[in-house]
């Protein structure tokens, strides 16, 4: 056994994930090296049609065989169906054992369950959630999911550490050279994000739509030099599924109170003022928080720079009433944001590599100021579960958490002290997702709990002084006093999860669940 | 079988129903509900305790919990207690 920098106990060697790098410090190792890369391919004159008439066919000419990775994005959501029939054309046609490596995979991808307990799928390396989630948390599967964030995983893949023998990339319009667009049909999805590294590393990439147009489209986001076959069928994905509606700013009076607080350290902070940056994603207290941030900005006439990261209506609406610049978008999340980046050029697509990756040469996370993220709970040092619920099972993906936590210059944590009887304070977090160095408040009901490292945001509050400050210790102990002590959770010794930090290195891993008596 | 219930499943809340046991089998409780993973014993003991208190005996307690505190668990244990004994007024 080895201790990683949180003081972690991990094994020298994970069967089925190799040799385990301990996690140093949040930005303690740098690559050597060059980059890794695909197969070089000639395309000549004499080729000028990259369409084959269904899966099948592009599975065979890819090469893929039994053994080997294949990848996915997630743009589409809980409507996706390409994952589906992907895997399903691949256990037709007698492939096995091979490691999805996905950027997210979400409930409608429990039908993959049944390849899994066939052995068609081995591995997977990406989130797991609902019922895939459950059975790797029981161990319903040979060899541990490999977690990592929006950033990790283009890291992963430009450095070599994954190579993707075949990318399958859901395409919501297309033409027949391989020019990919996420907009202007009725699959779109907006930002292509995720998918671009995929397409450039991967030996073979194959693009599946339900929308080919003559070439030429316009709109492209990820281009023909990158495009090794095109396949066309009658549907990629549910549009409901793809986007939702307009997402809706809490009305809980709870979650308001919380939201206040959040915007009230925001603008107590030395970065609220012109140029601001934001992250706030699209969950209810985030869009609350967006919403008195705006206010304030109103109030003080401050003007913002850009908003960054999964984009909704309502960040669409400050890029036009002009509180940000720009919006740097690497996945739109409703119809607005998707209507936005198909027209505004101040609306950018921008890739995960971009968005996140700490080893290329500067990705839009370092220039974020504040963040606003969620946890399923935290602990006296600050460090952040998100994967794993009270009951120890691996449910959530990592996203961009410890990106945007690394790279912003405020890191806010909101949300309830109470979920249902579950706090989200604890002694000690069940799995580390992101290391409390890089996590500077919580903000509950209760008030403002700032890292103690964050001396000058502390004297900023005060000196703001319109909102209550608690030390970790009072909201503990708060959180305790509610709901009395917690029994741990039982696990067997084998590893069914293992969590790396964005650089590679592993923060934490995940244990099997005891089987319930 | 006589039976009484007191609570809902609502967020935060619990559904306690009371039955009647065979004689002589003192207490039996049933837990269920997602916090129940890490919160068992303490539920449980918040449970006796009003039971005890209301010298109950030969009865079968059954929380379907949905995240309830032990202030709610209790009161809704005691409720359902008094409606099983006949008197809706506790």
């Amino acid at each position: 056994m080895i201790r990683n920098a949180l003081g972690r106990e991990l094994p020298e060697s994970i069967p089925g994930y190799g040799v385990v790098k301990p996690f140093l410090g949040h930005d303690k190792r740098v690559p050597e090296g060059n980059r890794d890369g695909g197969r070089i391919k000639a395309t000549f004159g004499n080729q000028t049609d990259k369409v084959l008439p269904d899966i099948k066919a592009a599975i065979a000419a890819s090469g893929l065989k039994s053994g080997m990775t294949v990848s996915f994005h997630h743009h589409l959501r809980n409507g996706d169906y390409v994952v589906n029939m992907v895997i399903d054309a691949c256990a037709e046609m007698g492939i096995r054992d091979l490691t999805l490596f996905p950027t997210a995979l979400f409930g409608v991808h429990k039908k993959l369950i049944p390849h899994i307990k066939s052995g068609v799928i081995r591995r997977i390396m990406g989130s797991v959630n609902g019922p895939i989630g459950q059975l790797v948390s029981e161990g319903g599967m040979e060899e541990p999911v490999v977690l990592r964030s929006h950033g990790g995983r283009p890291r992963a893949v430009t450095c070599g550490d994954v190579h993707i023998d075949v990318a399958f990339l859901a395409a919501p319009r297309a033409d027949r050279y391989g020019n990919l667009s996420g907009v202007g049909s009725k699959s779109a999805c907006g930002s292509l994000g995720y998918a671009f590294t995929d397409a450039m590393y991967a030996d073979c990439v194959v693009a599946v739509t339900d929308c080919l147009q003559p070439y030429p489209i316009g709109n492209v986001s990820i281009s023909q030099l990158y495009v090794d076959f095109v396949v066309a069928v009658e549907s990629i994905g549910d549009p409901a599924g793809i986007v939702s509606g307009t997402t809706q700013i809490t009305r809980d009076p709870l979650r308001l109170l919380i939201s206040r607080y959040a915007a009230q350290l925001i603008e107590a902070s030395p970065y609220f003022k012109n140029g601001i940056s934001f992250q706030t994603g699209a969950g209810g207290i985030p869009l609350a928080v967006t919403a008195f941030m705006k206010e304030a900005m109103k109030r003080r006439e401050v003007k913002g720079s850009f908003g960054l990261g999964g984009i909704t209506g309502y960040f669409v609406d400050l890029l036009k009433e002009g509180y940000v610049e720009r919006l740097l978008d690497v996945q739109s999340f409703d119809l607005e944001a998707v209507r936005s980046i198909a027209s505004n050029p101040d609306h950018v697509e921008i890739s995960a590599d971009w968005y996140a990756n700490p080893w290329n040469k500067g990705c839009a996370v370092n220039m974020l100021d504040v963040v606003i993220l969620g946890a399923t709970e935290l602990d006296k040092d600050f460090n952040a579960n998100v994967n794993t619920e009270a009951d120890g099972a691996l449910l959530h993906g990592i996203g961009g958490h410890q990106d945007t936590a690394a790279g912003a210059k405020l890191t806010i944590i909101s949300q309830p002290l109470l979920r249902g009887r579950i706090p989200c304070v604890v002694d000690s977090v069940y799995s580390v997702t992101t290391p409390g160095e890089v996590v500077d408040a919580v903000v509950t009901e209760y008030g403002v709990t700032i890292n103690p490292r964050r001396q000058d945001l502390i004297d900023a509050a005060k000196e703001a002084g319109n909102f209550p400050l608690l030390s970790m210790e009072e909201l503990l102990a708060k959180a305790k006093d509610l709901v009395g002590p917690m029994e741990p959770v039982q696990t067997e010794e084998r590893i069914v999860g293992v969590i790396e930090w964005r650089d590679g290195t592993v923060i934490d891993v995940v244990r099997q669940l005891k089987a319930k008596a | 079988m006589k039976t009484a219930s007191a609570g809902t499943v609502e967020s935060m809340d619990c559904l306690v129903t009371v039955s009647e046991g065979a004689p002589g089998s003192g207490l039996s409780i049933q837990l269920s509900g997602a916090a129940t993973a890490r919160f068992a014993p303490t539920m449980r003991k918040a449970v006796q305790e009003v039971a005890t208190a209301m010298g109950a005996s030969d009865l079968s307690i059954s929380i379907q919990d949905n995240g309830a505190l032990d202030l709610i668990l209790k009161a809704r244990t005691e409720a359902a207690l008094a409606r099983y004994r006949g008197g809706d007024t506790a």
